[in-house]
C-alpha cells in the first residue's frame, strides 16, 4: 500500500468512497484486546517462569530459595489470572475463548482449509493452550510445594509430608516441568504462526494491548470488567493463603531430629573433627564404627566402656533410621566395603562430584569431613540446600 | 612514665601467672605420679627430644606428635580432619595436664597411633616436663 504511486491515490481520493476504506487500510483502526491486567499478567508470569527454570534446571541447589518464591509468584499470578477470567475485561474472561471441542475441531479444519478466521481475542486453540498453561502451571506449583515440604522439610507441608512421598511429588514436577517447557514452544510457535498467518504482530498486541479491527472478526458480547470485586476477591485468597502457608510453614517438619546433640557425643567426637549428626548414618554403621574406635581411620580413638556405652545408645536411638530428611534417607545406603565412611556414600559422591578439590583443600574448608565450612545447618542434621555457602576463599 | 609503669606491671603479672601455672598442685601431682613410677627425674630436654621425633611404628599419617600439635607448642595443632588443637604449653593453656583422667585417656590414645605401643611413665614425665617449661 504504501508504494502505491501518487497518481493512483489522487485517482482512488477522485473516486469518494474508496479513499475512505484506502485510509482506513493505510491507518487500520486497532480496537484495546488486552486489559493492562492481562498483559502485566502475561509479562510478569514470563519472568517468573524464567527465573523458576533458570534456577531449577540451571542453577545449583543453594538456589533453591529464589525457586520458591519464583514458583510462588507464578501460582499468584495463576490464581489472580483465573479470578480475572471471571470478572475481566471482554476478552480476559473464559466466556469469552472457552469454547466446545466441536468449535474447536472446526476451527482447526478451517485453518488446515486456509480458510480466513479471525479471533480478536484468543481463537479456540489459543484458548486450549491458554488453559493448558494455566492447568501445567498451577499443578507445578501444587508438585512444587509437596516436594518442598517431603523431600527439603520447608514450606507449609513439611510437616506432613514423608520424604517418599516429597520424592514422588518430586519427579512429578520434573516431568510436568518439561511439559511446560513444551507449551511455551507450542505457545510461542503458534503466535509466531498465527501473526504470519493474520498478517499482524500478536506480540506487540501483548505489549500494547491493541489489534487490528479486520470485517469479518469473530465479535464477542461486551462485556464491563468488576475490577474492585475481582481485587477483593484476590486479596482475600492471598491473605488467606499467605496467613495459613505462613503458619503451617511454622509446625516441625516430618521426620525432621529435634532431639538436642548429646553434649558427651559432641565433645568426644568433635575433640578432632566435625559431630557428624547421629542421623547421618543408619544404626549398623554406627555400630561398626564403634566396635572399630581403636583404629579410627588411622587413629587410637578408643573411649572407656562407660562413655562407649553411652554414645551406643544415643546413636542408636537417634541413628538415620528415626529421621526422614533427605541426608537420613540417602546416606543410610552407605558403601559397604566402607559402612562409616559419609564421604564415601554414593550420594556423597554424587552431590559433591562437581566442587573442586582445591575447595576441600582450602583453608576454609580443611578437608572433606568439615561439612559446616560450607552447610550452615550441618550440626542439625537437615542440610538445606539453602544454606549452603561454600566460603569465598575457598573458591579457587 | 604511665607507659613503662604499665608495661612493668603487665610483665609481673605475666610472670606472675606462668609461675602459678607452672606450680598447678594438679599437674605437680600427675606429673610426680609418672616419675615416682618411672624412677627417673623428669626432664624437659627429653621431653622436647621425644616431642620433636619422628617415631614410626604407630600409623603412616602419624610419625611424630608433630603431625598433628605442630613444631611449636605454644601454637595451635589441627587434626587430620582439620580441626584446631589447642596449643600444649602450659604457659598459654594453663589448664594442660591438669585432669588425670584426661591426661591418660590422650597418652593411651596418641602413644598407641604415633608410636604404635604405650608410652614408659619416663615418657609422659618428660613430655609433661618439656610442656610445663614453654
Amino acid at each position: 500500500m504504501h508504494d502505491r504511486p501518487h497518481d493512483q491515490i489522487a485517482t482512488a481520493l477522485a473516486e469518494g468512497g474508496v479513499a475512505s476504506s484506502l485510509v482506513a487500510a493505510r491507518q487500520p483502526r486497532r480496537a484495546r484486546v488486552w486489559d493492562s491486567i492481562v498483559r502485566s499478567f502475561h509479562w510478569s508470569l514470563v519472568a517468573a517462569i524464567a527465573l523458576a527454570a533458570a534456577t531449577g534446571y540451571l542453577a545449583g541447589a543453594s538456589w533453591i530459595d529464589i525457586h520458591v518464591w519464583a514458583g510462588a509468584a507464578a501460582a499468584t499470578l495463576i490464581v489472580g489470572r483465573v479470578v480475572w477470567g471471571f470478572f475481566g475485561t471482554t476478552h480476559a474472561r473464559f466466556s469469552d475463548f472457552i469454547v466446545s471441542p466441536k468449535t474447536t475441531l472446526a476451527h482447526a479444519r478451517a485453518l488446515i482449509a486456509g480458510r480466513s478466521e479471525r479471533h480478536r481475542g484468543h481463537n479456540p486453540l489459543g484458548a486450549m493452550m491458554i488453559v493448558a498453561l494455566l492447568l501445567v502451571t498451577a499443578a507445578l506449583a501444587v508438585t512444587g510445594v509437596l516436594a518442598f515440604g517431603g523431600v527439603l522439610k520447608a514450606g507449609p507441608l513439611a510437616f506432613v509430608m514423608t520424604f517418599a512421598a516429597g520424592w514422588t511429588a518430586r519427579q512429578i514436577h520434573e516431568a510436568l516441568a518439561l511439559m511446560l517447557l513444551g507449551l511455551i514452544g507450542l505457545h510461542i510457535a503458534g503466535a509466531i504462526f498465527e501473526s504470519w498467518r493474520t498478517r499482524e504482530n500478536l506480540v506487540r498486541a501483548m505489549v500494547d494491548g491493541r489489534k487490528e479491527v479486520r470485517p469479518g472478526d469473530h465479535v464477542s458480547p461486551q462485556r464491563q470488567a468488576q475490577p474492585l470485586l475481582a481485587a477483593s476477591v484476590v486479596a482475600v485468597l492471598f491473605a488467606a493463603t499467605a496467613v495459613i502457608a505462613w503458619t503451617l510453614s511454622l509446625l516441625p517438619g516430618h521426620g525432621v531430629p529435634v532431639a538436642k546433640v548429646d553434649p558427651v557425643y559432641a565433645k568426644e567426637c568433635g575433640a578432632c573433627h566435625t559431630a557428624y549428626h547421629p542421623s547421618l548414618l543408619p544404626r549398623a554403621s554406627w555400630r561398626a564404627l564403634l566396635a572399630g574406635l581403636d583404629n579410627h581411620f588411622g587413629e587410637d580413638a578408643s573411649l572407656d566402656p562407660a562413655t562407649a556405652t553411652r554414645l551406643a545408645d544415643y546413636l542408636a536411638a537417634n541413628a538415620a533410621e528415626t529421621a526422614d530428611t533427605l541426608p537420613a534417607n540417602r546416606l543410610r545406603l552407605v558403601d559397604a566395603a566402607r559402612p562409616f565412611t559419609i564421604t564415601a556414600t554414593p550420594f556423597w559422591t554424587r552431590r559433591h562430584a562437581g566442587i573442586p578439590d582445591a575447595v576441600f583443600a582450602s583453608k576454609a574448608v580443611r578437608g572433606r569431613g568439615n561439612c559446616v565450612a560450607c552447610h550452615a545447618d550441618a550440626g542439625s542434621g537437615r542440610f538445606y540446600p539453602g544454606n549452603i555457602d561454600v566460603p569465598d576463599e575457598a573458591t579457587p | 612514665m604511665k607507659l613503662k609503669s604499665i608495661s612493668i606491671a603487665v610483665a609481673a603479672a605475666l610472670v606472675t601467672a606462668s609461675a602459678g601455672a607452672l606450680a598447678d598442685p594438679a599437674r605437680q601431682a600427675i606429673l610426680d605420679g609418672y616419675a615416682a613410677k618411672a624412677g627417673t627425674k623428669p626432664s624437659p630436654e627429653r621431653g622436647k627430644a621425644f616431642f620433636l621425633a619422628a617415631h614410626g611404628g604407630g600409623k603412616p599419617e602419624t610419625a611424630s606428635c608433630t603431625s598433628c600439635h605442630g613444631q611449636d607448642p605454644r601454637s595451635a595443632g589441627r587434626t587430620r580432619a582439620g580441626k584446631a588443637i589447642e596449643p600444649m604449653a602450659v604457659s598459654v593453656m594453663p589448664g594442660r595436664f591438669t585432669d588425670p583422667a584426661k591426661v591418660e585417656k590422650w597418652f593411651g590414645r596418641n602413644c598407641n597411633t604415633v608410636l604404635g605401643r604405650a608410652c614408659t611413665d619416663a615418657e609422659k614425665a618428660d613430655f609433661i616436663a618439656f610442656m610445663a617449661s614453654q
